[in-house]
């Protein structure tokens, strides 16, 4: 009961009322300008493919560490899982700010390289869309490997064990055992780094230079121009957008 | 047995409400407030300024973390209920905000020692110190490329990726930077194109438009030229003992006065006037030259700190902008600069 008064009070309040905003007549003209080609759509587009590209390569690169930590037993397990899912208790802007210290201009990996080969390498790509997209995978890749790890420990090793003994080859163990069982995890897991990209901020706020993304348009908007139609039909293709991806992809699961 | 229970409370959603209806009932019982929207202690020495005033008054001014922009969006969105009792801005900002009717009009004491083009005559505005765009340079950073002295200097290749100033939606500072290179460049209120010529060349030596402080990265060398308030650049070198140089470039530069209103329904209205008369007064207003931003009120610099900012013969060149022309132009710019700096976002 708390949760569904804290629910109504501060998400669907503010979205009916964002959802109310569309009759209107600024409300309508707003999300008609969002759509239609320039700044905004561009926007909402580079949000789009760049979370579509960070699930992808964060799914695929936490496979094998969410099967080590569901799947084997050793020592250290506990203290690796938690080294893995430390950058989740980092904000957007804390994780920009590593990147910067990392990457920028006078980051640790550029002066490493200097000293080591006597060239300027790498120096200030955290400005470069390969290092927001660095910084992406980030913050995705362990809140995938957490996410995946549960369900990869529910599914019954004998299964496996039993194709084995049939003589199936690890390729098509992996085809025509694992992928069947695993995929509502997959893609429950695809939907919510999707999500967790399309919403994320304080990243792009602390590295994009020309490179936009829908949620820094907000902002933009809002603080530099007071344009509150504009931010509110952007909040509401994000939160569509969202919505969508979870339906489409884990709505089967339930 | 009790690590449940605590385990359990700290999921109620209930509790963090409660810490917050009890913080709140404890500082509206305990002491008096002034409400002062864009409170930022690191800058312009804030920190000390409202500081000394309790210990003066008794009566806490809490830090705000809002910007200028930020400040004015919070005002107008809170005009039916009011929460602030002030707000301190940029001055086209400031301008903008009592425009909007925003503010009430409140002349302080000393206010007649207030230059005229620094304060509206009835009282809507006025201001309590200002800036001078400058380049602030880390020296170390930039390593063996010579200081620039003008902004002719800054388009040169030896600068690529060197240099930054804070994107113009974002800043008021930045705004006047934008602005007032627009005019020094031949341009005006209604004429953009010879500053937007000139910061697209710029563009090609900037490596980033920060929407956040980036006070520190440039202490670091992150940033080794940064266009931006002198008085930032004064305290790294002074406060930080950072390898900083302050230059104020030949072709001239820009003053930005930074402003204070007072907030329309304003929910403490006597201990703000009093308040906003002490900012004007000689303690005042010497504590804000601790932060190396200028008192308005002339003769209130302290000798040791006098002697830290450039010479007055390099201020000579520091021009006052309309602040009217500033505030009228300010969407139509920044769009621009948006579109044509920042590029089409791809």
């Amino acid at each position: 009961m708390p949760l569904a008064l804290t629910l109504a009070l501060v998400v669907y309040w503010p979205l009916s009322h964002l959802f109310s905003t569309l009759f209107t007549r600024a409300g309508s003209e707003a999300l008609w300008q969002v759509l239609s080609a320039g700044r905004y759509r561009t926007s909402l587009l580079n949000s789009l493919l760049l979370s579509v590209a960070a699930a992808a390569l964060s799914l695929l690169l936490s496979l094998i560490p969410a099967w080590v930590l569901a799947r084997e037993r050793f020592r250290g397990q506990g203290l690796l899982r938690g080294l893995i899912s430390l950058p989740l208790t980092f904000s957007g802007v804390l994780v920009g700010f590593l990147a910067v210290v990392m990457l920028g201009r006078a980051g640790a990996v550029p002066s490493l390289l200097r000293f080591l080969t006597g060239r300027e390498l790498l120096a200030g790509s955290a400005y470069t869309l390969g290092g927001l997209f660095t910084a992406y995978l980030y913050f995705e890749v362990p809140r995938a490997v957490m996410t995946l790890e549960p369900s990869f420990r529910r599914i019954p090793g004998e299964l496996d064990a039993a194709a084995r003994s049939l003589g199936a080859v690890p390729l098509s163990r992996f085809g025509r055992v694992f992928l069947p069982i695993a995929a509502p995890a997959l893609r429950a897991t695809f939907a919510l780094a999707f999500s967790a990209s399309l919403g994320s901020f304080g990243v792009a706020l602390m590295l994009a230079r020309r490179f936009t993304v829908a949620p820094l348009e907000v902002y933009t908007q809002l603080t530099g121009f007071s344009n509150d139609s504009v931010a509110g039909a952007l909040c509401l293709v994000l939160a569509a957008s969202s919505f969508l991806a979870d339906r489409l992809l884990s709505g089967g699961r339930a | 047995m009790s690590s449940i229970t605590t385990s359990e409370m700290r999921k109620s959603p209930l509790l963090p409400i409660l810490w917050i209806a009890a913080a709140g009932a404890l500082l509206g019982a305990g002491e008096k407030l002034v409400i002062q929207y864009d409170c930022i202690p690191s800058y312009a020495n804030w920190e000390g300024v409202t500081a000394l005033y309790k210990k003066v008054s008794g009566v806490t001014v809490p830090p705000d973390a809002k910007g200028s922009s930020v400040a004015m969006l919070a005002l107008e969105k809170e005009k039916d209920h009011p929460l602030a009792d002030c707000a301190y801005y940029s001055g086209a900002i400031g301008f903008q905000a009592a425009r909007k009717g925003l503010h009430q009009p409140y002349k302080p004491k000393g206010w007649e020692k207030i230059p005229d083009t620094l304060k509206d005559p009835d009282g809507l505005w006025w201001t309590v110190h200002t800036s001078a765009i400058a380049l602030i340079v880390n020296t170390k950073a930039l390593g063996e490329a010579p200081v620039p002295r003008s902004w002719a200097d800054l388009l040169k290749p030896a600068y690529k990726g060197t240099i930054a100033y804070d994107d113009p939606t974002w800043g008021g500072t930045s705004y006047t930077f934008v602005y007032g290179i627009n005019e020094l460049m031949g341009g005006g209120a209604s004429n953009f194109r010879p500053g937007l010529e000139y910061l697209s060349k710029l563009d090609a030596n900037v490596s980033s438009y920060p929407r956040e402080s980036v006070y520190n990265a440039v202490l670091r060398g992150e940033i080794p030229i940064w266009i931006n308030a002198d008085g930032n650049g004064y305290k790294m070198r002074y406060a930080d003992n950072g390898p900083v140089e302050v230059v104020i470039p030949t072709e001239g530069t820009f003053v930005m006065p930074l402003v204070m209103g007072m907030a329309k329904g304003a929910p403490h209205p006597k201990e703000t006037k009093k308040y906003l008369d002490w900012l004007l007064s000689d303690q005042a207003q010497a504590e804000f030259a601790r932060g190396f931003f200028l008192p308005v009120l002339a003769g209130s610099v302290p000798e040791d700190l006098a002697a830290k900012f450039l010479p007055p013969s390099e201020y000579k060149r520091a021009h006052t902008l309309d602040l009217a022309s500033m505030a009228a132009a300010a969407d139509a710019l920044k769009k621009a600069w948006l579109d044509e700096i920042r590029g089409s976002g791809r």
